[in-house]
This record gives C-alpha cells, sequence and structure tokens, in this order.
C-alpha cells in the first residue's frame, strides 16, 4: 500500500522547514559542505580530537552535536576554561611540550594574535568568502561571530529602549540595566571600543550616570535578565537567542547605530595529533553549513562575505555590522580599559 | 574503649611500663639511622606535594612572567607584583571586606556550632542522633551550591523569600546581595567544623570536673562558662580558626552573593584577576602571599595561644559524657535545632529543586511559583544529554577513591610520626603539612600546573596528576583529622605492644591502626568528599578526558544556565548522600568519634 505524502507529520515537518526558513531567509545560495573523502577518511581513522574553547560549555556542545550529526565517527572532547585561563593553560603546555589540543578556539584576538607561532597554517577551501577585517592571521579563523544585541525582559519592561542612547536614559536607571564589565574579554572589548569610537566619547560617561548593575561576564548576566535581576542588558546575541527560543520571557533587538561583532580567532596548533579530524572540523565549522548552523541555530552573525543564511531581526539594509580596527584594538586596548574601569567606578 | 580494655592484652603494669621507658633511650640510637630515613624520606614528599608548588607561588609572585613559558633568573625577581598589589587601594578594600565577612561568619559559626555541640552531647534533646548527622550537611554542599541556593532564596529583587513576605503583606525584605548575606551563608554553612571539634571534645571531657563545680554550689550556666567551654578552649580555637581560614579561601558564596553588590573578596579578586582579558597571574600570585600571610599570621597565633595548654582532658575515656536533663527546656533546644536544619537543609534544597524543574527562574508571583506548566525535567534532559556529564561523575569517582588512598596513608604517616614519636624533623614535617591550609586554591592550582607539568612519565593529563593535588591541599585537613584520633590512644599500649617484642610496624598495624580505624575511615571520607567538591586545583589540572563534577559545575554556572547548574547540584548532592550513608555504614560501630559522622 503506498504512504499518502501528506501525513500528518509531514505537514508538520513541512510547516516546521518553512518556519525556519521564513526565520532564517537564505541570505545567498549556500554551497553544500563537500570535503575530500581522504581528509574524511583520514579523520575516521583518527577517530577523535580535543578542543580547547572559551565559549560556554552548552553553547560548544551544540557545536559539537551538530558537527557529528554530520560526522559520528570523530569523538570530540572538550577543554572550557575563561578567556585568560584557557590562555594560560595553552602557553604553559606548549611551553611543557605537553599541548594536547587539536583544536583551539577563543574569543580574544588579541591575546590569540599573541600566541600565532603555536599554531600551523591553516585555510578552509572557502577562505576567499571571509571578510578581510574578520582575519587577523592566516593561522586563525573566526569559527564564532557574535554580535552585540540589546535584551530585555519583556514581563518587566512595558516602555523597552529603543537603541544605543536609550540605554543613557534616566527612566532606565536604579540598576535596571546591567553591564558586562570591560575587562572580561574580547567581545566585551569590542563593544565598548564601539561605545566610544561610534556613540561618542562621553558615552561611557552617560551611561555609567545610570549606575548599572556590573557582571563578570555575558552568561551571568543574561541568567539575571531572565530572573528579573536586571530588566535591560546589552548581550552578546548567542547568549539570550537560545533562552528566547525556549521560551524565556525575553525582548531582543539589534540597535539602529550598529552592531559591534567580534569574530572568533580558532586555529590548529602545531603539536596537533589529530590533525585530519582537527581540519574536518574547522572546514565545517567554518563553512556555509557551519555557519547557517551557527546563524540558525545560535543566534551568532557570520564573518562571510555572503552570510548563507539571515538572523532573525537582523537587517543588513538597517543594521551595520561594526568589527573593530584590529591594530587600533591593540594600541588602546589598555588605556582605554583603564578609563572604562574608572568611569564606571568598576575596581580592578 | 574501657579501662579494662586499655590494659588488656598483655600484662602491662606500671613496673614494667617503667622499665620500658627506661630501655627506650637505649633502643634510639639503633633505630637513629631509620628514624632519619623515615623523616628525610616524609620532608622529601611533602617537599614535592606542598613546598615546590608554593615556591613556584612565590616565583610568580615575585616575576612578571610565566615562570613555565619564559623560565626564571635570579635577574627576572622583582617587587614589580607586589609593588602593585600594595598601590592598589582595591586590594586593601577587598582584604578589609574579606575579614570582616569571615570574621562574622566565623563569629556565627562558632556560637551555631559550639550550641550544637553541646545540645547534641551534653544535654538530653530528643532526637539527637538525627539533628548530629543532619547537622553535618552543609559540610557535604559545594559553596557555589550554596551560593547559587541563597540567592535563589535571597536575592533583593527576584528572592523566594521576599515573594512569600510580600504575599504575607509584610514590607520587611531580605536582601542577600550583601555583607550581612554573605556573614550569614558563611556562619551557617561553616558551623560543622566548629562542630566537629568541640564535640569531640565535649564528649571526650572528664565530667568530674563540672561535678566539682557543681558541688561547690555554682549554677549549671556558671559551669558552663566557667569550667566547660575554658576547658574545651583549644577546640574551640582550633574549630574558630580552622572555619576562618576555609572561608577565607572559598570563591562560590562571595562570587554569587557579592559580586552583585560590588562587594569584593579576596577571593573573587583573585578569580577575577585570573579571568580578565590578558589574565594578571603574577598580581594573583601577589595577592595569593598577601592571603597566605593573614593565615600564616593566624595559625601561628593560635599556635602561641594554646602552647602550654594540654589535652590531658581527652586522653582518657573510663568515663561517660554525662546528660543534662534539660526538662520541658528540651523542646526548645529541639526547636532551635530544627531551625537550623530547616535554615541549612531544608530551604535551599527547596530553591535548588525549583531552579532544577522550573523552565525558567522567572517568578512573577506565588501563583506562578506553583503553576505546574512551569516546570519540566528540560534542565536534567539537558544535563545527562551531556556525556561530559557522565564521564565527569565517574572521574570524580576514581579521582576521589585514589585521593582517598593516597592521602589516607600519607596522613597517618605524617600524624603518627608527629603526634607519636620522637622522630627527627617531626615539627619540621609538621609545618610543612600546616601550609596548604593558607594557599587559596585558585591560584594553588595554577602553581600545581607550573610545578607538575614537566613531570615525567605522562601523568599530566590523566587522573593522577588531580590526585596527586588533592593529596597534597588537603594535607592539613586530613592529618588534623587523623592526629585526634591518634592523640587518643594512650601510649601505655603500645608499650604494652613493645614488651612483648614487637617491632615499631608490627605495633602500628597491630595495635594503632585497630584503634585508630574510626579516625583513619573519617580521615579518608573527609578527603573523599573534600576531593568530590575541589575546584580550585581541578582547573587547570583537568584535561579532556579527565574532567571533574566541580569543573562541569562550575561550566554550567558561567555558562548562564542556573536550572542546568541547580540540577547538577542536586545530582551531586544526592551523590554525595549516598556515599556518606554507605560510608557510615562500613564505618558503623567503629566510628564514635568519626569526623563526619560526629565531629
Amino acid at each position: 500500500m503506498s504512504k499518502s505524502i501528506l501525513t500528518r507529520r509531514g505537514i508538520l515537518a513541512g510547516s516546521a522547514a518553512l518556519g525556519t526558513f521564513a526565520i532564517i531567509g537564505r541570505a545567498s545560495a549556500a554551497k553544500p559542505f563537500d570535503p575530500p573523502a581522504s581528509l574524511v577518511e583520514g579523520a575516521r581513522k583518527e577517530g577523535r580530537m580535543v578542543l580547547y574553547t572559551a565559549s560556554f560549555t552548552e553553547t560548544m556542545l551544540e557545536v559539537i552535536n551538530a558537527f557529528n550529526k554530520r560526522f559520528p565517527f570523530v569523538r570530540v572532547e572538550m577543554v572550557r576554561a575563561s578567556g585568560g585561563q584557557l590562555i594560560t593553560r595553552v602557553q604553559t603546555e606548549a611551553a611543557a611540550g605537553k599541548l594536547v589540543a587539536d583544536v583551539v578556539d577563543h574569543s580574544d584576538r588579541a591575546l590569540m594574535k599573541r600566541i600565532e607561532d603555536l599554531f600551523a597554517d591553516y585555510a578552509p577551501p572557502n577562505a576567499a568568502d571571509y571578510m578581510e577585517t574578520a582575519l587577523i592571521s592566516p593561522r586563525l579563523w573566526p569559527t564564532i561571530t557574535p554580535g552585540w544585541a540589546i535584551a530585555y525582559n519583556s514581563e518587566l519592561v512595558k516602555n523597552p529602549p529603543k537603541n544605543w542612547m536609550d540605554l543613557c536614559k534616566p527612566e532606565y536607571g536604579n540598576a535596571q540595566i546591567g553591564e558586562v564589565i570591560g575587562p572580561s574579554g574580547g567581545t566585551t572589548w569590542a563593544r565598548i571600543m564601539f561605545e566610544r569610537q561610534v556613540l561618542g566619547e562621553d558615552y561611557w560617561a552617560k551611561q555609567a550616570a545610570v549606575k548599572p548593575r556590573l557582571y563578570p561576564s555575558g552568561a551571568p548576566l543574561s541568567d539575571a535578565l531572565v530572573r528579573g535581576e536586571v530588566t535591560i542588558a546589552p548581550l552578546i546575541h548567542n547568549i539570550v537567542y537560545p533562552k528566547k527560543r525556549d521560551g524565556a520571557p525575553l525582548g531582543i533587538f539589534f540597535a539602529p547605530e550598529g552592531i559591534p561583532i567580534c569574530p572568533y580567532a580558532t586555529g590548529i596548533p602545531k603539536t596537533a595529533v589529530n590533525r585530519n579530524a582537527a581540519k574536518l572540523f574547522l572546514d565545517w565549522m567554518l563553512s556555509d553549513d557551519g555557519q547557517t548552523f551557527s546563524i540558525a541555530d545560535q543566534g551568532n552573525l557570520t564573518s562571510l562575505k555572503n552570510p548563507p543564511a539571515k538572523l532573525e531581526g537582523y537587517d543588513p539594509t538597517i543594521h551595520k555590522l561594526w568589527v573593530p580596527d584590529f591594530a587600533q584594538s591593540e594600541k588602546l586596548h589598555d588605556p582605554w580599559l583603564e578609563e572604562w574601569n574608572k568611569t564606571y567606578g568598576y575596581r580592578q | 574503649m574501657s579501662g579494662s580494655r586499655r590494659h588488656g592484652g598483655c600484662v602491662a603494669n606500671e613496673v614494667v611500663l617503667s622499665r620500658v621507658r627506661a630501655l627506650r633511650p637505649a633502643l634510639i640510637p639503633t633505630g637513629r639511622g631509620m628514624a632519619w630515613l623515615w623523616s628525610g624520606l616524609l620532608i622529601a614528599v611533602l617537599a614535592f606535594l606542598v613546598l615546590y608548588p608554593t615556591f613556584m607561588l612565590l616565583v610568580g609572585a615575585l616575576t612578571t612572567t610565566n615562570p613555565v613559558v619564559e623560565g626564571y633568573h635570579l635577574s627576572d625577581l622583582s617587587l614589580v607584583s607586589f609593588a602593585a598589589v600594595i598601590a592598589n587601594e582595591n586590594v586593601y578594600v577587598s582584604l578589609a571586606n574579606s575579614l570582616l565577612a569571615c570574621g562574622g561568619g566565623t563569629a556565627l559559626a562558632v556560637a551555631i556550632g559550639l550550641a550544637f555541640a553541646w545540645i547534641v552531647v551534653r544535654t538530653n534533646t530528643p532526637w539527637k542522633g538525627l539533628i548530629s548527622s543532619a547537622g553535618m550537611l552543609p559540610l557535604f554542599v559545594p559553596p557555589l551550591v550554596a551560593g547559587v541556593a541563597w540567592s535563589i532564596l535571597g536575592s533583593p529583587k527576584t528572592g523566594l523569600l521576599n515573594m512569600f513576605l510580600a504575599a504575607f503583606g509584610s514590607d520587611w525584605r531580605v536582601n542577600f546581595y550583601s555583607m550581612p548575606g554573605m556573614i550569614f551563608v558563611f556562619g551557617i554553612y561553616y558551623a560543622p567544623y566548629v562542630y566537629m571539634f568541640t564535640a569531640a571534645a565535649l564528649r571526650n571531657m572528664d565530667p568530674a570536673l563540672e561535678e566539682a563545680s557543681e558541688i561547690s554550689g555554682a549554677h549549671p550556666v556558671r559551669t558552663l562558662w566557667t569550667v566547660t567551654f575554658p576547658l574545651i578552649l583549644p577546640a574551640i580555637i582550633s574549630g574558630m580558626l580552622l572555619s576562618f581560614v576555609v572561608m577565607l579561601g572559598i570563591y562560590g558564596i562571595p562570587a554569587v552573593l557579592g559580586v552583585p553588590a560590588n562587594v569584593s573578596l579576596l577571593t573573587t579578586y583573585i578569580y577575577a584577576l585570573t579571568a580578565w582579558s590578558p589574565p594578571l597571574y603574577n598580581t594573583a600570585a601577589a595577592v595569593a602571599v598577601v592571603l597566605m600571610a593573614v593565615t600564616g599570621a593566624l595559625v601561628f597565633a593560635q599556635q602561641k595561644v594554646l602552647s602550654g595548654r594540654s589535652f590531658t582532658t581527652v586522653a582518657g575515656k573510663a568515663f561517660r559524657p554525662r546528660a543534662l536533663d534539660l526538662g520541658k527546656w528540651r523542646f526548645l533546644t529541639l526547636g532551635l535545632a530544627i531551625v537550623y536544619l530547616l535554615v541549612v537543609v531544608v530551604l535551599p534544597t527547596l530553591a535548588l529543586l525549583v531552579a532544577a524543574f522550573r523552565k525558567f527562574l522567572f517568578i512573577r508571583n506565588l501563583a506562578s511559583l506553583v503553576d505546574p506548566r512551569q516546570y519540566s525535567l528540560i534542565h536534567f534532559q539537558k544535563l545527562f544529554e551531556n556525556t561530559a556529564t557522565i564521564d565527569s561523575i565517574v572521574n570524580t569517582m576514581k579521582v576521589a577513591v585514589i585521593t582517598a588512598i593516597i592521602g589516607g596513608v600519607l596522613a597517618f604517616a605524617i600524624g603518627y610520626t608527629v603526634t607519636r614519636t620522637r622522630a627527627p624533623g617531626r615539627r619540621t614535617i609538621d609545618v610543612i603539612a600546616t601550609i596548604p591550609v593558607a594557599i587559596p586554591g585558585l591560584v594553588i592550582g595554577v602553581a600545581y600546573l607550573w610545578a607538575w607539568i614537566g613531570l615525567p612519565g605522562g601523568i599530566y593529563g590523566t587522573l593522577w596528576i588531580l590526585a596527586l593535588a588533592f593529596v597534597a591541599r588537603f594535607i592539613p585537613d586530613t592529618v588534623k583529622a587523623l592526629s585526634t584520633s591518634l592523640m587518643q590512644i594512650h601510649r601505655e599500649l603500645e608499650e604494652a605492644a613493645w614488651i612483648c617484642g614487637r617491632g615499631m610496624m608490627s605495633t602500628i598495624t597491630t595495635v594503632v591502626l585497630p584503634l585508630a580505624r574510626p579516625g583513619v575511615v573519617a580521615a579518608m571520607t573527609l578527603l573523599f568528599i573534600l576531593s568530590i567538591r575541589e575546584l580550585g586545583s581541578s582547573l587547570f589540572l583537568y584535561s579532556s578526558g579527565t574532567m571533574v563534577m566541580a569543573v562541569q559545575l562550575l561550566g554550567f554556572y558561567e555558562g548562564g544556565n542556573l536550572g542546568v547548574t541547580a540540577a547538577f547540584s542536586l545530582v551531586q548532592m544526592a551523590i554525595l548522600a549516598v556515599l556518606i550513608t554507605i560510608t557510615n555504614r562500613l564505618s558503623r560501630g567503629a566510628s564514635r568519634n568519626g569526623v563526619v559522622r560526629s565531629g
């Protein structure tokens, strides 16, 4: 007996697929990831790889699960640490000749640039598709490109801000706003550079005047936002997007003045043992397929010149991506952070 | 142990014993070489486990580089990091906050711990066994979990307690994101340390002294203040110092309750130094040295205070501690104990249950709190979908067993040598074995990495290096727990064995070890539990195949998922409860003075 094509499950699945398409859209025709058979076979023989990452555990597990759907024969073992701790570990292990990582993934491009000698030359098959401004070294690639959004607790905020400048309004004072501290890492540094260079020299002073509550990193701040400890917060979109997707009471928008982005720096150490598995993993992450997953499932942007998918709420005709100039970033980092700490009264 | 048993086995009267004592000096020269060898071996082990990492920490504080990456030379030594620390007023603020929070917490812990010990040991309060066991539970709760639980309960804006207060029309609100909040949580969670010491001392104290006071006409309360408490003062001071020092090194509670209020303690300050981008490990090492100096001064002060005092009241046990008949007041003491258990055990567990089963921790009102549609198993599903969760549990169990065995053997060797022999260098051994108590865990982790990464034999990246770090870190706790037990065995028993011709090893294995078994089991259990909780030394030593529960828990917390964090906390607490029950059953009947069971 032939099965009817129009089953209930089929309709639901079709609707879901259409819905997803509608949400994500397709910015350009995505090229399917088709790695060379020799690379796949090599990775299959190795069977495992070790990933050092500064990304959050759950976020990176989702990436690994997606990779394993396509390549289940590579077991990805993860070591996760905060940015500073990860760099210390990598440097110390490398100096002792005991670096076991096959891939190192970090949000702070400046710190990674300082240890680029530890990494092997590597370029993904679609290297030419990446924006030059997102690249800082031929050995390090932006597997993840998070962007800053403004989020609020939709149950508690009835008159949400509309843009970055609104975060300086006294009506959002009295610790309603939560902020991630400047020295927390590369992504926050990109935001505070954007604030000063794009929103104005006096933006920090204006914003500090409404006395935001300071948090050590974005993840606990996103949790505080959902709970209602604070009601408004500038946050990396990929932290709040999955929570909203799962039903948390959140409103999220990209501000019209611009979206500061912070492309990650990911590379394969020279000492990597499982080189094929590492290359397959990075090739996939950097491919249109990997970037589509990163955009659609994790709420990231991309450093590809032609995004393979469109992120909900992001309209390139309205929202301009802002990438920090790397040379300026290096030069301004220490003095500006010191100023930021003083302006916001953060003890360091 | 009864008096007859004390003198059982061989016939050992005072005359014979005096002959043995007379013989001992003659025996010493022949064993002198062995004694030196033994002491040298112990010192070498401790140098590797304690002095070398401490040295690396000092090198880190005295240079501006990573000692493994850049190496270290005399010319690199400078006081730049110390100068930066001394010039930074924020360090003083953090130090002052630490002293205030830990001082206040200790005062509360002493009040609760001492009261609990007195209720359990010296009164006829009902359900003492249950109170005694349940009162130790806070010891097994990781500080981060305690902080998270009290954040859910006591947040000024979203805390469940405030929600209940509002629902019942009260204008009063609690705010645990504050110094008093931290003091309260420190106090209630570290009271068991004071309880452990004071309950043991009260149990072993000769009641004749109190009886003499009462016969002389003193009121029971006056007897308590003028006889009982002064007699157990060494135990009170020891418990007080230990709880203070442990609080000084705690990160989880101030991280959750202090940071939102911008109240920085030294541990949160140190953690921030290591997590900032770029990390400032050398400055963190210098701050850690400041913390070590504070702790060292306190340990020194304790020893000064206790020098000249003796533990003679705990040497013999040919008596039973008497229980004061409280009459109807015993229900008041029972009520106090129940309130404590409610605050320390029931409320935080309920908070964790809400967080673990609720989809999102946004709770608008009481109706929303009890709305079943808001609850699900999603966080547990996420937790166990992650293969690293099970791996971390298995790894933690393995490393805790290895640590308990190696650490137990080492602690027995140290404890026996220090308390029961006249081996040369035993004072040095004692001092070195005490050092780790003064080093904050968050910094010692990187010192272990710097010190041991070059070890030959591929130990780096295995569970063994974690076990090594845990053994080193918890030597003081384990030795302390064991020494108390060893001190209670009268020397006459060993002397009797020597008369019977037994050698040193034979005496240890047939006399001392069986008698000290409760203490050994308790010390190993303590080590096992501390290993499960330990975060600081794990952070830098775990690798992809050796993830442990404490690191996994921090990963969930730092990832901003309080639901999964709470779910994993509950799993961790359940595992600990099962393990402790099993351990208690194994040592039942032998562990009346066990640290974990009764203090």
